[in-house]
This record gives C-alpha cells, sequence and structure tokens, in this order.
C-alpha cells in the first residue's frame, strides 16, 4: 500500500515535470501523431502490392495494427521513460542511494516515472479498433472480450520481463545507453503476424521467445481466432517469465558492487 | 596558390576523416545494437513478403525478394545521414559555437563524422549480410550481375547517400530557428522515405501510378534504386534517368541547404556552452 503511495506521488511529480515544459509536450503529442499516421499508411501501401499476408487480410492487419499500438503505447507510458533513467541511475550512483531506502526497488525503478506523450497513440489506437469493429471487421462477444483482456495483460507481462532483463543488463554493465533501442528493435518482429515467420521461428516465438503473444495473440483473440488454451498458454508463459526474471533481478542486485559516483 | 589551399583543404578533411574512424571505433557496443535494429526490420520484412498473396500486377519473385532484403540493411546504412541528429545537438549545447571557430568547415566535420560512421558500421553488416547470402543462396539468382551492374549500384549508393544527406542537412539547419526539428525531420525524411523509398514495399513493385510519384521523389534513390539496379530488372535508359533525377534534387537541396546556411547563421546566437 506504501509502495503504490509513493509510486503515485511520483507519477505526479513526473507529470508536473512534464507540464513545465508544455511546448515540447504539446510538440511530441504531434511527433506522435504522426507517427501513427505513417504506421497506418505503411499497411495501406503494403496492400497496393499485397492481396494477404499468412492469411491475414488487410482489416485483420489493421486490427493488429491497432493492438499493437496499443500494446506500445502501454509500454511507453509506463516502462518507457524508466529505462531511459535506468542507465542514468546506474552511471550517476543514484542507484546506490534508492538501494538505500526502505522501499521495493524493483517496484520503483520500474514504475518511477511515467509518460503522457504516447496517450494520443492510446486514443487513436482505441478509435481504430472502435471503426473496426462498427466496420464489421472485429465482431466483439463476450468471450472474445474476455480472452482479448487476459492476452493483453500476458503481452504487458511480458513486455515487462524484457524490461527487467534490460535493466539487469544495465545494472550488470554498469552502462548500456540506446536499450531503448533494443527493446524497439525488438517490437519490428512484432508489427507483422507470426504467421508469417517459417515453422521453426515460429515455434520459438510461441515459446522461448514468446513474441507471439506481444501482438499477434491479442490480435486473433479479438478477431476471435484464437483459442482459449493459445491465450492460457501465453499467460502461463508470461507469468512463469516474470517470477524469472525478478528472481534474476534479486540475484543482480545482490551481486552489485556499486558504479560510477 | 589555388591548388595548394585545395590540396591544404583536402588532406584537411582527409585527416579529419581518419579522426573520426577512430573515436566511432571505441563506441563499438553501440554499433552492435545499431546493427542489430538494421537488420531486424528488413528480416521481418522479407518474411513476410514470402508468405504474401501478391497481387496480379506484382513483378517481384520470391528470389527478386530475398535479394531486396538481404541488401537492404547495407544500403540503408550507407546512404544514412545523422546530420540531422547531430546538427541540432550542436546548436543546443554549444559545441557548434567552437567549431565555427576552427579553420575547417562544421558542415563538413559533421557529414565526415556521418560517412566514417556508416562505412564502420560495415565491419557488422557485411559478415552477416554475407553469411545470409551463403545460407539462401540457392533460392538466389545472381547470374545476371556483372561488373557494369556493379558500378552502377556504388555509384547510385554514393548518389543516394549524397541526396539524403543534403535533404538531412536541410532540415537540420532548420534547427537555426527551431527548437527541435525532430518532427519536420520524422515527416519529410522518416515518413515519406519509409513509404515510398522502398523499405516497406519495394518501389518496383507498387502499381503503375504510386511509382511513378515514388520514381519522381529523391526517397527511391536513397533506398530502392541502388537494388534495383543490382536485380537487373532496370534498362539502361532507366537507370541513366535514375540518375538524372537524383543529381536534380541533390543540386536543388544543395542550393537549399546553403541559402538556408547563410540566412541561419546571421540569426545564429550561441548559448550553453
Amino acid at each position: 500500500m506504501l509502495q503504490a503511495a509513493i509510486i503515485l506521488k511520483l507519477w505526479k511529480a513526473s507529470m508536473m515535470q512534464a507540464m513545465e515544459y508544455r511546448g515540447s509536450f504539446a510538440f511530441s503529442i504531434i511527433a506522435n501523431f504522426f507517427d501513427f499516421i505513417f504506421g497506418f499508411l505503411q499497411y495501406l501501401v503494403f496492400f497496393t502490392a499485397a492481396q494477404s499476408i499468412a492469411g491475414w487480410n488487410s482489416d485483420q492487419m489493421l486490427v493488429l495494427y491497432g493492438v499493437f499500438m496499443l500494446v506500445f503505447a502501454l509500454q511507453f507510458i509506463f516502462l518507457y521513460p524508466n529505462l531511459v533513467a535506468m542507465g542514468d541511475m546506474v552511471n550517476s550512483g543514484n542507484l546506490d542511494l534508492l538501494l538505500t531506502k526502505p522501499v521495493n526497488a524493483q517496484l520503483i525503478l520500474s514504475f518511477r516515472r511515467i509518460s503522457f506523450e504516447e496517450l494520443g497513440s492510446i486514443s487513436t489506437a482505441l478509435v481504430l479498433l472502435g471503426w473496426l469493429t462498427v466496420k464489421g471487421a472485429i465482431n466483439l462477444t463476450p468471450a472474445s472480450v474476455a480472452l482479448f483482456l487476459v492476452a493483453i495483460v500476458a503481452a504487458m507481462l511480458l513486455i515487462y520481463c524484457l524490461f527487467l532483463l534490460l535493466m539487469c543488463l544495465a545494472v550488470f554493465l554498469e552502462r548500456l545507453d540506446n536499450m531503448a533501442q533494443l527493446m524497439w528493435s525488438m517490437f519490428s518482429l512484432c508489427r507483422y503476424p507470426v504467421d508469417v515467420y517459417p515453422a521453426r521461428l515460429r515455434f520459438m516465438f510461441f515459446s522461448f521467445l514468446p513474441v507471439a503473444y506481444i501482438a499477434s495473440v491479442p490480435a486473433s483473440a479479438l478477431l476471435g481466432t484464437a483459442s482459449a488454451a493459445q491465450v492460457m498458454t501465453g499467460m502461463i508463459i508470461a507469468l512463469t517469465a516474470t517470477f524469472a526474471t525478478t528472481l534474476l533481478w534479486r540475484r543482480t542486485i545482490r551481486a552489485y558492487t556499486s558504479a560510477g559516483g | 596558390m589555388i591548388q595548394s589551399k585545395i590540396s591544404q583543404s583536402f588532406s584537411a578533411h582527409l585527416a579529419t576523416l581518419r579522426a573520426h574512424f577512430k573515436i566511432i571505433f571505441t563506441y563499438r557496443g553501440m554499433m552492435l545494437i545499431q546493427a542489430v535494429r538494421l537488420l531486424l526490420l528488413p528480416l521481418v520484412l522479407a518474411a513476410a513478403w514470402l508468405s504474401i498473396e501478391k497481387t496480379a500486377e506484382n513483378p517481384y519473385s520470391d528470389a527478386d525478394y530475398l535479394l531486396y532484403y538481404l541488401l537492404v540493411p547495407v544500403i540503408l546504412n550507407l546512404t544514412d545521414s545523422r546530420l540531422v541528429f547531430r546538427f541540432p545537438m550542436a546548436v543546443r549545447d554549444g559545441s557548434l559555437s567552437r567549431e565555427l571557430l576552427k579553420p575547417f568547415p562544421p558542415l563538413s566535420g559533421y557529414a565526415l563524422e556521418s560517412i566514417a560512421n556508416n562505412l564502420i558500421q560495415l565491419v557488422y553488416l557485411l559478415p552477416f549480410t554475407l553469411l545470409a547470402g551463403y545460407a539462401i543462396s540457392d533460392r538466389l539468382q545472381l547470374s545476371h550481375i556483372n561488373l557494369q551492374l556493379l558500378l552502377f549500384m556504388v555509384l547510385a549508393i554514393m548518389l543516394g547517400g549524397l541526396v539524403r544527406m543534403l535533404i538531412s542537412g536541410s532540415i537540420s539547419l532548420v534547427g537555426f530557428w527551431l527548437e527541435d526539428v525532430t518532427t519536420l525531420n520524422l515527416i519529410l525524411n522518416g515518413g515519406i522515405w519509409a513509404l515510398l523509398g522502398g523499405m516497406i514495399v519495394p518501389v518496383a513493385t507498387f502499381p503503375q501510378h504510386i511509382r511513378y510519384i515514388a520514381e519522381l521523389l529523391p526517397y527511391r534513390y536513397m533506398l530502392s534504386f541502388p537494388i534495383e539496379i543490382v536485380t537487373g530488372r532496370l534498362s539502361q535508359a532507366q537507370i541513366l534517368q535514375g540518375f538524372a533525377v537524383c543529381l536534380f534534387w541533390s543540386l536543388l537541396f544543395a542550393l537549399i541547404m546553403r541559402l538556408i546556411w547563410k540566412r541561419g547563421l546571421k540569426v545564429y546566437a550561441a548559448y550553453g556552452g
């Protein structure tokens, strides 16, 4: 409870900080909006030379894009600013300071900051999904909505695992710039359905490298083509991975012998 | 007199390039991350294009797509320009003021830094490209490639790099007036480039009317054009026509850049440092 209160206070602080630079805040919202539009145009352009891709037609691909943007924007709001701050924390020695405080370091480090620059993308993604529902590309049923929600939670957990892995790497290497770049590279794997990859790679993406559960599975859950077993497998993998990476984080912190200063 | 000045300037440029090589090489780790970024998206796109159901007018076969996306990371890297990130940073942190005092054109310095960066990146990219090419060698068609095509490709890469650098440069020089040029860059350089330059969709596979627009815009020459030459689907006339369009854009943006630079320096007042 106390931890949650602290995080809420920190969020408020980072919001106030963002509001100090209103000009640049407005600018980045516009930039993100264009980013969304160009991402959207990419699919339209893609389908000038293709009819369907691995069995997904253009409407279904747009559903995938909407879900992808939703997941991407969520990680951008909650995780990305913390990832950027982490390299600095280790380098400047502020990490040592935080570790001595009576708080859960993992929680605070993961959710210390929040960035609202991608709020625009969330709303545009929701508008896109809403429009596709009205258009009839998405057929909402209670079952598909429930599966979709479970799949989205699993997707966020998996991204959190990747985030935590990169945080461990930052502590371990004592310096790691461009971590966000590594994370975004991974996202380019999710822009197209996993069905496009060769069988062996696809198997990996459904198991050891669970890329499939980040956008493809939630999107097919929304489209009603995912089985409950598939979504549940994703959830189990996500929970296991969260547990494993948390353990890894604890070990990394135990082995940490301070850096910078 | 003039001759000695030219040779002096040339050796200064060469020395700067060499210095940048050394500086960049100390940041090898960063280059590796950059390499992952350069390789991953073309891989994803190649997988996507191999599993599509094509439209009737799409001329590319699987072999074409494989060759295309095998070369994309290399061309993408070689024609890349960091000027648009580098220059606004120099304005903001004040290092431009220092550069201006040196008897060496600052823009050349940033351009050389960018070139050195792109060349060193090949150390990571080429081994991977050769390995990947070997792995899929039975699915590639390379028999039509001859020396002339390769020379055309090298020329096209150099021109493409030039036009991208000039456009990036023009955008970044707007940084004299605007504090943040990333949005402008995102639209003019990133977005349209990704759509019509041949990243997502090879330009040759567009429907007629879109292809026509793409061939007139400068973006095709930064990525798609050099690869189109290698695929051997362009006639000599088409290749020369491409060079002409690319040269036109280079000259235009060289003029624009010069104009902005002269105007911008007058309004530039240093801050930071």
